[in-house]
């Protein structure tokens, strides 16, 4: 009955599984496009919810960024980063100090000054005055006066002072006007107020001040090369106690750091920092979920489909690839969409009435929408898988 | 005529142990090329298993499967997928289109999977296909908005579309009236002629397997008869 005879037949034993990959790598991608097209409501859905995902992350992150930066800036921005103090019993800080801090490569500015604290009368009040002295333009590198002046004008000259917009209301003081000190040497000072400034904190407004070098180093009883200070700014504030542990190795001088004197605000800024990142990661695995369990019900109704392609020759490889595309697709389309939004939102945002805007950072946002790509992408594993295991078999005998 | 398919003691169990169930066994026979042959049986006989394993769609837990020189025993998922798309087209009870598709990409989808594209001989052959099977200007129409009978002349021209040297067609026309089926089964014929295609034909229906040349009857798992058929020989 049988008519084999296996010994006239030519048989050849062939390594297909070894050959090349056929070349039709876009195969899965259209078929992708495809399912994706005729499910245009699910499709839609998906595409906002990484959508959202993505623009809650790139609002949240960057008005977190931006609200800490303003916060810092506002702190220290107008301030300096490090002070250089006399060590021991020493009274003055040597000006060379000021050479050693510049040449510390985050250094942007170190100026030497005279620090001293002088009491203002008014009638029965009397208010203390933290009266900082030196070279106009050294101070203006650290405080960034020039910009802020509100009455008058920038400049020192030989007893004159700058005084705060809070300090000038309170005491009806003007530019013009004369200012009768209580300095530490018990003298009295008289100096003309050049200017007002707004440095946008009440307490400094209400309680700096700035005279010429001359004026503080006669209030000081120093002479014209003694400083009681070397201040210094730094292009990175987070830096400032690494810059100002070298510095008092290289120098031996005390280091007052802005971080140790504003360890709550820091602590603060932490706390949000990782209450933010929580946020986002949180929101990132509601996407992720939302993706994976979209994927999952697309690759069981698409199931009979990928069953008919592979009877029809389609590699489990292929079809794996399918729900990679589908999940890139919808990354790249959500992500694109989320960021839009996130940046909608953040135009909106500078309608608000607050101090501060958002800006975005490039570099947050380009993360961002890797990880968004990354999520859906990730998310396409499992459907890809259980899809690249499906036998045909299973599809052609349900009919 | 040369040997296309050689199935040499065919067995496959499903299951193990005390479960394991033996749903064909010791099967052997040959397809010649361009054969026009047909396998009969009744419900649960294991001929739809039987077609699974020539197919390559399943794998035998005994003996081999040799086609079109290729012995099929060490190749793994990705070698019978190939050599699926190369050397045999399916027609299937239930059409199984793609319904996100149009008539014209069903038709040409074993050409995309074979090279990702179609050349021009495969254009030149798909419009002879919707030609042939008398579907000219319904390429654009998606596979879910054509007839019954209409799906079915896409199925098949489908199967087509690679020129495979076998067709396995599990109850062609068991979804179709009595004109649709014959019109079908003179298309299987008018390929045969003409192109040289070999065709195995699982039906339950013997009416239609005494039109081929061939009758390969399965009962209980195994190959109980071989026949040569005169009544649908080719005459003249």
């Amino acid at each position: 009955m049988p008519e084999t005879d296996a010994t006239t037949r030519e048989i050849v034993q062939t390594d297909a599984d070894a050959a090349p990959p056929r070349p039709h790598g876009l195969l899965p991608l259209r078929i992708a496009m495809r399912f994706l097209k005729t499910a245009p409501v699910q499709t839609a859905l998906i595409i906002t919810g990484i959508a959202v995902g993505i623009a809650v992350q790139v609002f949240v992150g960057s008005l977190i960024t931006s609200l800490q930066a303003d916060l810092i800036d506002s702190t220290v921005g107008s301030g300096p980063h490090l002070t250089l103090l006399p060590s021991g019993d020493a009274t003055a800080v040597p000006t060379a100090l000021a050479g050693t801090a510049r040449s510390e490569p985050l250094v942007t500015a170190a100026i030497p000054v005279r620090t001293l604290s002088a009491i203002y009368a008014s009638g029965e009040d009397s208010v203390p005055l933290s009266v900082t002295g030196g070279d106009a333009s050294g101070i203006d590198a650290i405080y960034h006066l020039s910009g802020t002046i509100v009455a008058g004008t920038f400049a020192l000259g030989e007893n004159e002072i700058l005084v705060g917009q809070g300090f000038a209301d309170t005491y009806g003081v003007a530019p013009g006007d004369t200012l009768a000190l209580l300095l530490p040497n018990g003298a009295s000072g008289t100096f003309t107020v050049r200017g007002v400034f707004d440095l946008g904190q009440a307490a400094a407004n209400e309680r700096l001040a700035f005279v010429d070098a001359g004026s503080s180093a006669a209030a000081l009883g120093m002479g014209a090369d003694q400083y009681s200070a070397i201040e210094i700014q730094l292009s990175d504030v987070f830096a400032s106690t690494a810059v100002g542990a070298r510095l008092a190795a290289a120098t031996g001088a005390k280091v007052v750091d802005w971080q140790t004197q504003n360890a709550e605000l820091l602590s603060g800024l932490q706390a949000q920092s990782a209450s933010s990142l929580m946020i986002q990661v949180f929101v990132l695995i509601a996407v992720a979920l939302g993706i994976a369990s979209t994927l999952a019900i697309s690759a069981v109704q698409k199931t009979r489909q990928i069953g008919i392609l592979k009877a029809l020759g389609m590699t489990d490889a292929e079809a794996g690839r399918i729900f990679l595309w589908q999940a890139a697709l919808l990354g790249v389309g959500g992500t694109a969409a989320g960021i839009g939004l996130g940046y909608l939102l953040i135009w909106g945002f500078s309608f608000a009435p607050v101090a501060f805007s958002i800006t975005p950072k490039a570099s947050f946002v380009a993360i961002s929408a890797a990880i968004g790509i990354g999520v859906a992408l990730a998310s396409s594993a499992i459907p890809a898988r259980s899809t690249s295991r499906l036998d045909p078999i299973e599809v052609i005998q349900n009919g | 005529m040369a040997e296309l398919l050689v199935a040499e003691s065919l067995g496959k169990t499903y299951g193990t142990g005390e479960a394991a169930t033996r749903a064909l066994f010791d099967v052997a026979f040959t397809l010649a090329e361009g054969e026009f042959a047909s396998i009969v049986g009744q419900s649960g006989s294991g001929k739809s298993t039987l077609l699974n394993l020539i197919g390559l769609l399943d794998t035998p837990t005994d003996g081999r499967v040799v086609l079109a020189g290729t012995d099929t025993t060490g190749l793994g998922r990705l070698g019978r997928a190939r050599l699926r798309n190369d050397s045999i087209g399916f027609v299937f009870q239930f059409h199984h289109l793609l319904p996100e598709f149009s008539v014209w990409e069903n038709l040409t989808m074993p050409a995309l999977l074979a090279h990702g594209h179609l050349r021009a001989e495969e254009h030149a052959r798909a419009i002879e296909l919707l030609r042939l099977l008398g579907l000219e200007g319904l390429g654009n129409k998606r596979a879910n908005a054509i007839s019954g009978g209409q799906k079915q002349r896409v199925a098949i021209g489908r199967a087509l579309m690679n020129r495979p040297r076998l067709i396995l067609a599990d109850e062609p026309t068991g979804n179709l009236d009595t004109g649709n089926s014959a019109a079908v089964y003179a298309l299987f014929r008018e390929i045969s002629a003409s192109l040289g295609t070999a065709f195995l034909i699982v039906t339950h229906d013997r009416s239609i397997a005494e039109q081929t040349d061939r009758i390969l009857e399965v009962r209980d798992g195994t190959l109980v008869q071989d026949v040569r058929n005169a009544y649908g020989a080719p005459t003249g």
